[in-house]
């Protein structure tokens, strides 16, 4: 990633955790959002943030070790400008441990499982539950059903994924990295579901 | 950071399962060394060949010749190893990569399981049973933690097999360090509660393999440090290799360097040559960044170092340097976009997690910044944006780019007369003394039949080493060598006939003089005619050489770099 001019504004508050302020520029319509991906190892998170940052889909995609950092900005229609701050976080166990200092002070998070996976859909609802419980409140939360392209080895069905995130107040959406269906929408809209600034 | 959390909560059962398959397995599991263990064909991952060996010596029956260039080498090494029959996702997809990540396999399941090396062969599998060299990782409950070929869960019966015999002599109150089994050496190192085993027919020393345990062990700790040991306080029979998921080409990497990199038997680091103002420059804003709160930053390029910083007393081991390396260079991820991860310096502290933030300026080139703070991202990422800066300011990225190409040392460039050269230009070459009647291949490399050398500073835990001439351009003769310093290293220092001052060997391949004085380790390879009183002189030059160079080949004048 290149060299980013923008300083983050840091909110440490003794908390330990990664965040930085996530509220809205009181200056313009521009918002800043901290994002978070978290689901099983291979379920394809770091594909479904290159794909939406960078455009590209790399098969070769390797296994990702602690967390990585990328931003992406995003215009919508209505001339609100989001900056996305994610956190791509590794799905390795050990890892686990160290999920509250990213999704601490997110403003979203993306929730992945791969559609052919049934393992990932259950580790899913494990991260689903944990937000709950520690996540900020008003998180904005999506499930994601990624690899949809192998829909002829789906063993997750739409219905099901679809009842549970409807029972826990989340967005759902199907998408494929790889042929980037649904990924550009699916940013756009958690961008919607961000709470605006009060009008000023 | 906390331990790491072995079963967080109600994740999916998956833990249970295996953990039922694997007593299943090992119930019919294979219980002693396999009567055929000792077969006539070996399967050699790191030479990249398949020999058929037999008493008089060994014929090559497949060969394939390694891409050039010293980074490559052995990292293919699977290309022509014989793929189990059914293995076949693997075997069109060799030779770019380590990582079979690069695999793209048709078949979703096998994503599960990415940077697995020929996963589906165990114990039972004749190629498994062929593998020059093994290495494997269990716990003292005979869990299977890793395993370099196949899958660990399938080597349960294997893993019993190995955590019998050690226990059978622990029990005793003694140690076992290792067995010999026809060409086959059994070498084993107990730490705590897990057990490093290799199992090999390399005819490297006992000492040269337990060293190359220690690392792996290093390299376990690196990713989950010692205080992993409390899960199986908690819980004997705690499944260790789940907690290592996506960390094979980690350990594959690693194994590869015990016959490419000469750090992994010297113990030293070694440095990018660069122009010592251009080090300086790295050097002073990366000083500027460890006095604002940051442990150690280090700039380096693939393994070798460009700078290195410690806070006011802090150090930094070599070994820690290398595992750090191969963890960050091996894990592809890094190359994407810049991390957060937390590892552990084993030599620093083994208990503690530091947080290490890892950007690549380049494809080469990377910077890490390493903190105790969980919370320091912002802070570092704006550091590392400092340091890009200064770097690019006083060209240093540009100066690291051409050392790679051009800095390096080669013997043809050992000057006649190394104090009155400038130290920055060597002399075009010195054919003058180049062996005189030798045929047009021993004659080529430096002068005296000089084809390589390895210089260690003892004092700065550092060394250098030449660049390969084309007498030893292939990978095998490459190894070869590797392994013949290896071995020199070991004899030189070993405890019961050692330390020995110097040392002059001959074989049919070349001549290996090493010599040992309290500043400096030299270990050189000449042609195998060389001329023992040529061989010493050059020996002398090269030294000279070395010294003549010193300020830009090592890295100095680090004063928070003492012990
Ligand atoms: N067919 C298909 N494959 C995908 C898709 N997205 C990712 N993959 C593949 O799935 C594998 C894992 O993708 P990653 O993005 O690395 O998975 P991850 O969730 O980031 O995994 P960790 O970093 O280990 O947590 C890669 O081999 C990808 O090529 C997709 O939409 N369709
Ligand atoms: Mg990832």
């Amino acid at each position: 990633m290149g060299c980013s001019s923008s300083v983050p504004a840091r909110n440490t508050g003794g908390l330990n955790t990664i965040s930085n302020d996530s509220s809205p520029d009181a200056s313009s319509k521009d918002l800043r959002a901290k994002l978070v991906l978290l689901g099983d190892s291979g379920v394809g998170k770091s594909c479904i943030v290159l794909r939406f940052v960078r455009g590209q889909f790399d098969p070769t995609s390797k296994v990702t070790v602690g967390a990585s950092f990328l931003s992406q900005t995003l215009a919508l229609e209505d001339s609100t400008i989001v900056k996305f701050e994610i956190w791509d976080t590794a799905g390795q166990e050990r890892y686990a441990a160290l999920a509250p200092l990213y999704y601490r002070g997110a403003a979203a998070a993306i929730v992945v499982y791969d559609i052919t996976s049934p393992e990932s859909f259950s580790k899913a609802q494990y991260w689903v539950k944990e937000l709950q419980k520690h996540g900020s409140p008003g998180i904005v939360m999506v499930l994601v059903g990624n690899k949809a392209d192998l829909h002829d080895n789906r063993s997750v069905s739409s219905q099901d994924a679809q009842d549970y995130a409807e029972k826990n107040n989340m967005f759902f959406i199907e998408t494929s990295a790889k042929t980037a269906d649904n990924i550009n929408q699916l940013f756009e809209e958690i961008a919607k579901r961000l709470p605006r600034p009060t009008a000023s | 950071m906390d331990p790491p959390n072995p079963n967080p909560n109600d994740a999916p059962s998956l833990p249970a399962e295996s953990a039922a398959r694997l007593a299943a397995l090992s119930l019919c599991g294979t219980r002693d060394l396999p009567p055929d263990f000792h077969t006539a064909e070996i399967l050699d991952d790191d030479e990249g060949y398949l020999t058929s060996a037999s008493r008089g010596g060994s014929s090559t029956s497949a060969w394939k010749e390694a891409p050039e260039g010293l980074h490559d080498d052995d990292k293919d090494g699977d290309d022509v190893s014989q793929p189990s029959p059914r293995s076949s996702g693997y075997a069109g997809e060799r030779g770019s990569s380590l990582d079979d990540d690069a695999d793209p396999d048709p078949d979703p399941d096998q994503d599960w399981a990415r940077g697995k090396k020929h996963p589906h062969e165990d114990d039972a599998s004749s190629s498994w049973r062929k593998r020059k060299k093994h290495f494997f990782i269990l716990s003292n409950s005979g869990k299977p933690i890793y395993s370099r070929y196949g899958d660990e869960h399938k080597l349960a019966g294997f893993s019993a097999t190995l955590q019998a015999i050690i226990s059978f002599v622990e029990n005793s109150g003694d140690h076992i360090k290792f067995v010999r089994a026809g060409k086959h050496q059994i070498v084993f190192l107990v730490k705590g509660p897990i057990y490093l085993v290799c199992i090999s027919c390399t005819e490297e020393s006992y000492e040269g393999l337990r060293g190359q345990l220690e690392l792996m062990y290093g390299q376990l700790l690196l990713i989950l440090t010692k205080s992993v040991n409390k899960c199986f306080e908690k819980n004997p029979r705690f499944d260790m290799a789940t907690l290592l998921g996506g960390t094979d080409a980690v350990f594959l990497s690693l194994i590869h360097a015990f016959s490419w990199n000469p750090a992994t038997f010297l113990h030293a680091y070694t440095c990018l040559p660069l122009a010592q103002s251009t080090r300086q420059a790295a050097s002073a804003v990366l000083q500027d960044i460890a006095d604002s709160g940051v442990l150690f930053a280090l700039l380096m390029c693939e393994h070798k170092v460009i700078s290195l910083v410690g806070a006011q007393k802090a150090t930094l081991h070599p070994d820690d340097i290398l595992l750090l390396a191969n963890f960050i260079l091996s894990s592809g991820s890094f190359r994407t976009s810049e991390s957060f991860v937390p590892i552990c310096l084993p030599r620093y502290n083994p208990m503690a997690y530091l947080h290490a933030y890892v950007h690549f300026f380049d494809e080469h080139t990377y910077v890490t910044l390493l903190t105790t703070r969980s919370d320091a991202f912002y802070d570092l990422k704006d550091s590392r944006a400092h340091i890009q800066n200064a770097l690019l300011k006083s060209n240093v990225l540009i100066e690291v780019q051409r050392s790679l190409h051009e800095n390096a040392l080669r013997v043809e460039d050992l000057p006649t007369n190394p104090s009155s050269q400038s130290a920055s230009h060597p002399p075009e070459s010195s054919q003058d003394i180049s062996s005189q009647s030798l045929s047009s291949e021993m004659a080529i490399g430096g002068p005296g039949g000089l084809w390589h050398f390895i210089y260690k500073s003892i004092y700065l835990d550092q060394f250098v080493s030449s660049e390969f001439p084309s007498p030893i351009s292939n990978k095998k003769q490459k190894k070869g060598l590797y392994k013949a310093y290896q071995k020199l290293y070991a004899s030189m220092h070993d405890k019961a006939t050692g330390p020995h001052k110097t040392q002059f060997r001959r074989d049919e391949d070349y001549v290996l003089f090493c010599w040992i004085t309290q500043d400096f380790e030299l270990y050189a390879a000449f042609n195998p005619l060389a001329d023992k009183t040529q061989a010493i002189k050059m020996c002398n030059r090269v030294c000279q050489w070395v010294r003549d160079l010193e300020n830009e080949i090592f890295v100095y004048g680090e004063s928070t770099l003492s012990w």
